[in-house]
């Protein structure tokens, strides 16, 4: 489990860091219902991460079919706490919807800025 | 007992949300589930790599869930927001959107799944070149998606747009069969991407020194597996853009919701058929990389003829559009 937090680690650092980048440069541009909701996103993205490296544990050593139907579990439970900043941005005009919505996408382009950069970089050279 | 413009709007509006999380949830739950299944298989068999596997699992996850968490956007939206109630063209809209999301992120959810749950088994075979296998599953889960993004974007046009000066009918129809077409065009090509990444995965781990043109052939055959997710999308804005005539008649409406239909189911089997297809030939380049060229072009091949039975769908929903 011990590879798995540190893989957390690194995605949630990086995430956090693309997200309070983005989020001040879009304050600073006047645009703070934009910089705001893409940190709210982006916070419960990260716990979002973090529990489902938490479920790891109860699905390894499973059967295909209780893996699946533990996972549907997971997700739905997952689901409701990603639901809370989409709500809350739907509600409150401090958080633009769309910044929430690229928020909690934000550990999965955390995860995909890598290959990306890498690919760039052989590109380049 | 007669119901306002609105309730009819917010009933449409609470069942499509139903529908989104519903469906959406699906893809996504057998997709992580057969991903933990083929790691549970890599840690038995090297369990000194537990700790890797677990990480690309965790990593593979979470690429597979994307497609849910755009249709949990979308429920939230049709949940939350307050529609206008001009026409009852929103009552179609709002269903459409849900139906839409639901359906299209079945398809990646499952591919994704395949694609992590093959670079899990081929990190435990060849743990010296996990990160490469981490790479070519990250691209290729990634390019699963496209079809759930094609579905996500129908799904805010038909949210967003304001189709209230158009006829009622037979617009409701077109705008149902807008969402069924990329909704349901969706699904095949996310579960062929799927098998294309997951033969990469395991294809790079058999033979990573292949790596490199087992991706570039794996996202050759991607590309080809998604055509038919695209002719779904083509006839969606098709539907959602032009403007229809008003009619009485039920038979022009029940003609441009079964364009949809038609377009929808059609690329279903093409989408999976394209994606057997190029999971051979990445299977097969990685053990055999010095005969990759007369594999690719067997697989081009076999790709168009597969493809050919999307291709008459589509044209038989154009002429439903145009023609008829």
């Amino acid at each position: 489990m011990e590879q798995v937090r540190l893989t957390q680690k690194k995605y949630c650092s990086r995430a956090m860091v693309f997200a309070v980048f983005g989020g001040l440069f879009f304050i600073l541009l006047d645009l703070k219902p934009f910089g705001k909701g893409l940190i709210l996103g982006s916070i419960f993205s990260i716990i979002n991460f973090i529990l489902m490296g938490e479920s790891i544990t109860l699905k390894i050593g499973a059967s295909k079919k209780r893996s699946a139907m533990l996972s549907l579990l997971t997700i739905f439970s997952r689901y409701v706490i990603l639901a809370i900043p989409l709500i809350i941005s739907l509600k409150f005009k401090q958080f633009d919807f769309m910044a929430v919505v690229i928020g909690i996408f934000m550990i999965q382009i955390a995860i995909l800025s890598e290959p990306a950069f890498n690919l760039l970089s052989k590109f380049k050279s | 007992m007669e119901f306002a413009t609105h309730t009819w709007i917010q009933a449409a509006a609470y069942s499509s949300a139903g529908i989104a999380i519903g469906f959406g949830a699906i893809g996504a739950a057998i997709g992580e589930g057969h991903t933990a299944s083929c790691a549970t298989l890599a840690v038995a068999r090297n369990p000194g790599k537990a700790g890797e596997i677990l990480k690309t699992m965790l990593v593979g996850q979470a690429i597979a869930e994307s497609s849910s968490i755009f249709a949990l956007v979308i429920a939230m939206l049709l949940l939350f927001s307050n529609f206008s109630a001009e026409s009852y063209l929103t009552v179609a809209t709002v269903f459409s959107a849900g139906l839409c999301m639901g359906l299209g992120a079945i398809g990646s959810g499952i591919g994704s799944g395949f694609s992590a749950g093959a670079a899990c088994t081929g990190i435990a075979r060849q743990p010296a070149y996990s990160s490469r296998v981490m790479t070519n599953m990250l691209i290729g889960s990634a390019v699963c998606q496209t079809p759930a993004i094609f579905s996500l974007v129908t799904s805010f046009i038909l949210l967003f747009t304001n189709f209230s000066a158009r006829p009622v009918s037979p617009t409701w129809a077109a705008l149902l069969g807008a969402g069924l077409s990329t909704g349901l065009a969706a699904i095949g090509p996310g579960l062929g991407g799927g098998y294309v990444a997951e033969a990469s995965c395991e294809g790079g781990a058999r033979n990573p020194l292949t790596t490199p043109s087992v991706i570039n052939v794996m996202l050759l055959g991607q590309a080809v597996t998604q055509t038919t997710a695209i002719y779904g999308f083509l006839v969606s804005c098709i539907l959602m853009f032009k403007s229809f005539p008003a009619t009485d008649s039920i038979a022009v409406p029940i003609l441009l919701l079964s364009s949809g239909l038609c377009m929808g189911f059609g690329a279903i089997g093409p989408g999976i058929g394209v994606g057997v297809s190029g999971q051979g030939a990445v299977r097969w380049i990685a053990r055999n990389p010095n005969a990759a060229a007369d594999i690719t072009r067997t697989m081009l091949i076999g790709m168009a003829t597969a493809q050919s039975t999307g291709i008459y769908a589509l044209v038989v929903a154009l002429v439903m559009i145009f023609v008829m």
